[in-house]
């Protein structure tokens, strides 16, 4: 494949990775439950959009059906099966916050930082490192970790899930980057896994919702008397 | 002698194209959003009529304002004027792009703002006041994402004057699709829509006291005062859209003076502007304003996506 080839693969791949990122932190500035499906819908997208350009690019045709499991599982199945849950407990927006939203999103940009500077170490010991996909490294661990801050700082049940979600796609264009992928097997396991996750999960927040009549998980506490 | 005659005709020209279809702008705004609401709307050109109509109308001047409350109009119009010749529109370079800089540009922006912040305060009406604290708090989240966004432009291209920016920008198109120009892109078109105090962050068509920011300040103005400032506003206007237009997407710009060139130069910055005025008058069409206090959440996001683009470049890379 010619060179200008590889570099407008990369150049695309680039693109996806900063909107990856645009979503994740859009994902932290909203308060509305369904605008927090929508985005992580877009987000996985993208993350399919990725690893169809490392198909292309690279030639890894194993990663094909990651991507279209991708595309299926996470942008169509789990935003369908989530909004469903929305609507079943007449939930829409997102109230309790440990955090504000302005504090989180300069939060989330010092992670980003971080996550570079983490990802530049371990590139440094990689060989072969400089690729377009491997560059992604430094956004798909930021992923990983906006997905686990959404996850501690957010009290809805359902913006957990979505925090959840968020950094195992941080964990799926983690393992793109590094190694192009991981053995196919492995990768089907996991989408059954998050499917199944989130259809346990959902089950959860409605049972949750029934017990309390609310998803917020502080509500949990009174348990303990 | 010859070298400055040439400079002074070309700016001038520069500059009268941007006098001239500033309320022009302002027009297709406004009969975009009529349309949106199922209205005929007025003619694009009312806005010349509102402005010729107020040059000839008598002014009223508070008795308790000072000297401040006169010069203002003044002093806010010729920063614009001074910017609207630094800002490359349908040339670059433009003649007079060795006079200042991007920082210049920004810096210019602030003393009208300081400047108009004060005439509000002047007049002592509660209105006034009001306005200008909101204007000021906004600015403060709103300058450093400004200046990150242009920023990561000229980290791309290398310079902090416009020209030269707009210039190696367009010799390479691939640097236009770099993620880190997006987002710089996306960051700063949230900054203009607050700063030139448009729906979700200011709605220009309102006198509401809960809502105004920049029609607080100047609600004492009238006359050729308020024309000034009405027409320093779309000014403003066409500068910022000609910067997003210009500084990130510089297709069909004129690098000579030959007919052909400018022709194409002037149908290329037309088309874009108006392309980028319809995005905000369909922007503001379909959003209704922020609440004040939801209004830094907005811009922090702005923040965060220039700050984000910054990042990018130097993760990714140009």
């Amino acid at each position: 494949m010619s060179p200008t080839h590889i570099q407008s693969i990369g150049l695309l791949i680039d693109i996806c990775a900063a909107a990856i990122l645009v979503t994740a932190f859009l994902i932290v500035s909203s308060r509305n439950l369904g605008f927090y499906i929508r985005l992580f819908a877009l987000q996985s997208i993208f993350l399919g959009l990725v690893a169809l350009l490392v198909v292309i690019g690279y030639g890894e045709m194993h990663i094909l059906i990651a991507a279209v499991l991708t595309i299926v599982v996470k942008a169509v199945a789990i935003p369908i099966v989530l909004t469903k849950m929305i609507d079943r407990i007449q939930v829409q927006k997102e109230v309790g916050f440990s955090i504000n939203i302005t504090v989180s999103l300069l939060l989330c940009g010092g992670m980003v930082i971080v996550a570079d500077s983490v990802a530049q170490s371990i590139l440094a010991v990689q060989e072969g490192g400089g690729s377009a996909v491997s560059r992604v490294l430094s956004v798909s661990i930021a992923l990983m970790l906006i997905g686990l801050f959404i996850m501690t700082t957010r009290k809805k049940a359902l913006t957990q899930i979505i925090g959840l979600l968020t950094m195992e796609n941080g964990v799926f264009l983690s393992g793109l980057s590094i190694t192009y992928g991981m053995p196919l097997i492995v990768e089907v396991g996991i989408f059954f896994d998050i499917l199944i996750a989130v259809l346990i999960l959902g089950v959860f927040v409605f049972r949750i919702n029934k017990t309390f009549e609310s998803i917020n998980i502080d509500a949990l506490r009174s348990l303990r008397h | 002698m010859n070298q400055i005659v040439t400079t002074i005709a070309t700016s001038l020209a520069h500059l009268v194209l941007v006098l001239a279809i500033a309320p022009l702008v302002t027009g297709v705004v406004r009969k975009t959003k009529a349309r949106f609401q199922n209205r005929r709307g007025a003619s694009v050109l009312q806005p010349y009529f509102d402005l010729a109509k107020l040059f000839t109308k008598e002014v009223v001047v508070s008795s308790v304002a000072s000297w401040l409350f006169q010069a203002t109009p003044y002093l806010v119009f010729g920063s614009m004027l001074v910017i609207a010749l630094l800002v490359p529109t349908v040339i670059t370079p433009v003649p007079l792009h060795w006079v200042g800089d991007i920082i210049t540009v920004i810096y210019l922006f602030a003393l009208g703002r300081f400047f108009i912040a004060l005439a509000g305060l002047d007049t002592g009406s509660a209105f006034g006041g009001l306005g200008s604290s909101r204007e000021m708090s906004i600015a403060s989240i709103v300058e450093p994402a400004m200046m990150l966004a242009i920023f990561t432009a000229s980290v791309t291209a290398g310079s902090t004057n416009l020209s030269i920016v707009v210039e190696r920008l367009s010799a390479s198109p691939l640097a236009m699709m770099n993620p880190a120009h997006l987002l710089a892109f996306a960051g700063l078109f949230i900054v203009m829509i607050a700063e030139t105090g448009r729906i979700p962050v200011d709605n220009p068509a309102t006198h509401l006291e809960l809502t105004m920011i920049h029609e607080a300040m100047i609600l004492e103005y009238s006359g050729r005062y308020l024309a000034l400032i009405e027409w320093a506003s779309q000014i403003k206007l066409v500068v910022f859209l000609a910067l997003l237009s210009n500084m990130f997407f510089p297709v069909g710009m004129a690098a000579t003076w030959s007919p052909w060139a400018l022709t194409v130069g002037v149908g290329a910055f037309c088309l874009k502007v108006t392309v980028l005025a319809v995005i905000v008058a369909v922007i503001e069409s379909m959003n209704a304003k922020l609440r004040l206090f939801r209004v830094p959440e907005l811009l922090m996001v702005a923040f965060i996506l220039s700050l984000l683009a910054l990042i990018l470049y130097f993760i990714i890379g140009a």
